[in-house]
């Protein structure tokens, strides 16, 4: 009986080279997705065929690492075959796990390879252990992915009342909504990170250096603008500046990555099985950078949880690939709420 | 077809909230969901005055419905979530799978809401299995997803059909953000903003509203021009969500449709005066959900393209 | 790693040089280096589309396309999607070295025009592996480029 898993490191790959960086600079794990909308970064030029997912399995096998595929988007009317083949391709390459995040495709994953491992994805907006105990009971699910939106303490009862390992957002672009809720994009541009797997799709964005800053726009929607000195975010609307009474800011978020570094004991206390890096939209550069900081600091956290401190070296790596530059502990961290 | 009067997304004082429910027993309205959804910090009603409510609107002839909150957090929403599913005289909507999971172990008959993301036959069919015996589709989804639909037998569709859309759901308080306040001393901000806090892009386009943890569309999303279409998707009951102003003339516009009183056509044109913001129909289009484009057919047979109307914004409704 | 300034009087020289002559050199030199190991890619959805590198520091716009022999140079003034930085981060972003999401956060890099067609080709190129690139670059070159890569790296 293999013991239980205990902060392992789940890294993206949105390429081969990607999934190679990743492997090298030491995760456990890599997540992708095929190149289609049956994942939830469907980008252009982005993401694995069939040839490359086959060496990218092989590759990180023959390190003794897993992969990882997420099928989290949510399969839609004449087309749930596609998503069903997808779970068919995944047991049949010998995927470690599939992440999913729809009750019926979860459902067709049990019945038809029983033997696949099934992880909730964060898409599955599970926030408490009465949900995640559903689609246990249901489904058999073996991992969740909590949405970025608990806090620690709320991390903590919900470990202490499900047998499901957690997996948790460690690093990386912060949802500031409960993922798999948030339909902001599809207001704005039509397409939505559960139909289309996109959030702020590329071909409705626009920069444009002005003479007032760089413009950002989504379909049209002026979305911020920035001064020659200012940091700049993904053109995703909850990270854009807006007037609200009179006073324009960053209504609903900053640009900025959430940074977990300093709470690994905490997490390592509460048995959390998994972190999860995200990122799979970024260049190989960002995942071996990543990567490499993550596993020194889960070593680091593994072998003397009491006196782990997070090098400041780590903060330095990891602030320098980040949205805005900046990090925050998002509502890991209760005010931040 | 009926009518629904969606649960109260927004935060009022028990006054405001008791008087529109006063009002609404003698609304045409066939049910009414009751319940906190979006914040479980609100509590000018605690659970025993919903259920008060409940049995009021009951006794007025009205079919009382439950609705669950969407984002459950701790250990005491789950308290109140028990409490909600456990009821054994109303319906409740499950709006997150915690609620469904005690509902379906009671083996009693639910509606699943619209944060269920219920995007396709197999999940719908699973759903019934569990026990529900309606469903409401997400907001985003379009005329021809929702017409491909095959909706199981003993099952009905509710359609958000009016109202600012729910868009997004955070830990976060955008309102007690706002005001430089934490979530947990949140002062009841909600309480100044009884149709939410309206936020524009820097051009001055009213985009979304804030309502607390949840964002909002500021446009205000009616379907009442399609009702055609609505019946030709399947749909059987429309949802129209509650806002503080002329929610009365609202209903009565949407009963006066139904009926065949008023024809669709004149729908909007009745509503412009009566809503918070400008109309929105992009979603049901299939299109980004804040276009507007009333003369445009949903299944594509008058096939004549308006013009997107969005922009072109008109006068300010007055209050 | 600090790649030496261009002197200011050779900027000044580049961009007063006319566009297509530094295109046609430019694509030329893709061609000869690069193409080998990118023409296997999926090239069908950029086929046709104008590309424009602006070099900053050095006031220099290369227009070209992508055909189904290589590189084109295009006579233009515009072009469907513009990317713009200096030469040293394209540099860097070559030798991937650098992230160009990190790039773009610090405003070191800006994409303008079609969004979706400059992610593609930044995903595209993203997908092949820097060793797959260098082992097709004409002899010598190669090991330059490696060389160049972990001595930035070893001072990373």
């Amino acid at each position: 009986m293999p013991s239980e898993p205990l902060l392992e490191l789940i890294c993206p790959a949105g390429s081969l080279p990607a999934l190679k960086a990743a492997v090298d600079h030491g995760a456990d794990g890599v997540y992708l997705g095929f190149k289609d909308n049956t994942n939830a970064r469907n980008f252009s030029g982005l993401n694995f065929d069939e040839a490359a997912i086959r060496q990218g399995v092989e590759y990180a096998h023959a390190k003794g690492r897993k992969v990882l595929l997420a099928l989290n988007t949510y399969p839609q009317p004449g087309e749930v075959a596609r998503w069903q083949r997808a779970v068919d391709r995944a047991a049949d390459i010998c995927m470690d796990a599939v992440i999913l995040a729809d009750p019926g495709l979860m459902a067709y994953a049990a019945r038809t390879h029983p033997d696949l491992r099934l992880h909730l994805s964060v898409q599955g907006s599970a926030t408490s252990y009465e949900a995640i105990e559903f689609y246990r009971e249901r489904f058999g699910i073996q991992r969740a992915v909590l949405p970025r939106v608990l806090s620690l303490a709320q991390v903590e009862a919900v470990a202490a009342n499900t047998e499901v390992e957690l997996e948790l957002f460690g690093f990386g672009g912060l949802c500031v909504m409960v993922e798999g809720r948030c339909l902001l994009s599809s207001y704005a541009t039509g397409d939505s990170p559960n139909t289309c797997g996109v959030c702020s799709p590329a071909h409705a964005v626009r920069w444009q250096q002005t003479p007032k800053g760089m413009e950002t726009r989504l379909n049209g929607v002026l979305i911020d603008r920035y001064a020659d000195d200012e940091k700049a975010g993904y053109p995703t609307l909850c990270k854009g500046r807006f007037e609200v009474q009179g006073e324009t800011y960053y209504a609903l978020e900053e640009p900025t990555s959430l940074n977990t570094l300093e709470m690994l004991p905490e997490m390592a206390r509460l048995g959390i099985a998994a972190i999860k890096i995200e990122g799979r939209q970024r260049s190989p550069a960002y995942v071996a950078q990543v990567t490499q900081v993550w596993r020194a600091a889960i070593d680091a956290v593994k072998r003397a949880p009491e006196s782990f401190a997070v090098a400041p070296a780590w903060h330095g790596q990891l602030d320098k690939v980040s949205e805005g530059s900046m990090h925050t502990l998002g509502a890991y961290y209760r005010p931040w709420k | 077809m009926k009518l629904s009067l969606g649960p109260l997304l927004y935060y009022w004082s028990r006054e405001d909230i008791l008087a529109f429910y006063e009002a609404a027993a003698g609304w045409p309205v066939d049910s009414v969901y009751l319940g906190e959804t979006v914040c479980s910090r609100r509590h000018t009603l605690r659970l025993p005055d919903w259920f008060d409510l409940a049995d009021r609107l009951a006794a007025a002839g009205k079919e009382v419905v439950l609705s669950s909150q969407a984002l459950i957090e701790s250990e005491s929403d789950l308290k109140a979530l028990r409490k909600i599913a456990r009821n054994e005289k109303y319906l409740v909507e499950a709006n997150d799978f915690g609620a469904v999971r005690l509902l379906a172990e009671q083996g009693v008959p639910f509606v699943a809401g619209p944060t269920l993301n219920a995007y396709n036959p197999d999940t719908l069919a699973l759903l019934r299995d569990l026990g529900a015996v309606r469903w409401v589709p997400p907001v985003e989804m379009p005329a021809k997803m929702l017409q491909a639909m095959p909706v199981p037998e003993g099952m009905e569709t509710e359609f958000f059909a009016y109202g600012r859309l729910p868009l997004a759901f955070s830990a976060r308080c955008f309102t007690a953000r706002h005001y430089n306040l934490q979530k947990d001393d949140c002062q009841f901000k909600c309480l100044d903003h009884p149709d939410g806090l309206t936020l524009r892009t820097r051009e001055g386009e009213a985009f979304l509203t804030m309502n607390g943890i949840q964002t909002q569309s500021a446009r205000v999303y009616s379907l009442a021009h399609r009702l055609d279409e609505l019946a030709e998707a399947g749909v059987g009951r429309l949802r129209l969500s509650p806002q503080s102003q002329r929610m009365a003339q609202v209903v009565t516009v949407f009963r006066e449709l139904i009926e065949g009183r008023l024809p669709p056509a004149e729908a909007p044109a009745r509503l412009a005066r009566l809503m918070p913001g400008e109309p929105c129909d992009g979603y049901w289009l299939g299109q980004a959900g804040l276009d507007y484009q009333p003369e445009r057919a949903a299944f594509g047979r008058s096939g004549v393209p308006a013009a997107n109307v969005r922009g072109q914004e008109a006068a300010p409704t007055p209050r | 790693m600090q790649l030496p300034a261009i002197p200011r009087p050779l900027a000044r020289v580049v961009g007063a040089l006319p566009a297509f002559p530094a295109s046609l050199a430019f694509s030329a030199a893709g061609n000869l280096a690069a193409w080998p190991a990118l023409r296997g890619l999926d090239w069908g959805e950029v086929r046709g589309r104008r590309f424009c590198v602006h070099v900053r520091d050095l006031g220099l716009k290369l227009y070209f396309s992508v055909g189904r022999k290589g590189f084109v140079p295009e006579v233009a003034s515009s072009a469907d999607v513009t990317f713009t930085a200096t030469t040293e981060d394209f540099v860097r972003l070559g030798l991937r070295l650098e992230d160009p999401d990190t790039l773009f956060f610090n405003r070191r890099l800006l994409i303008e025009g079609d969004t979706d067609l400059g992610l593609r080709v930044k995903n595209m190129l993203d997908g092949v592996e820097f060793e797959e690139l260098t082992r097709r670059l004409p002899a010598g070159l190669g090991q330059v480029v490696t060389g160049l890569r972990q001595r930035a790296q070893m001072q990373a």
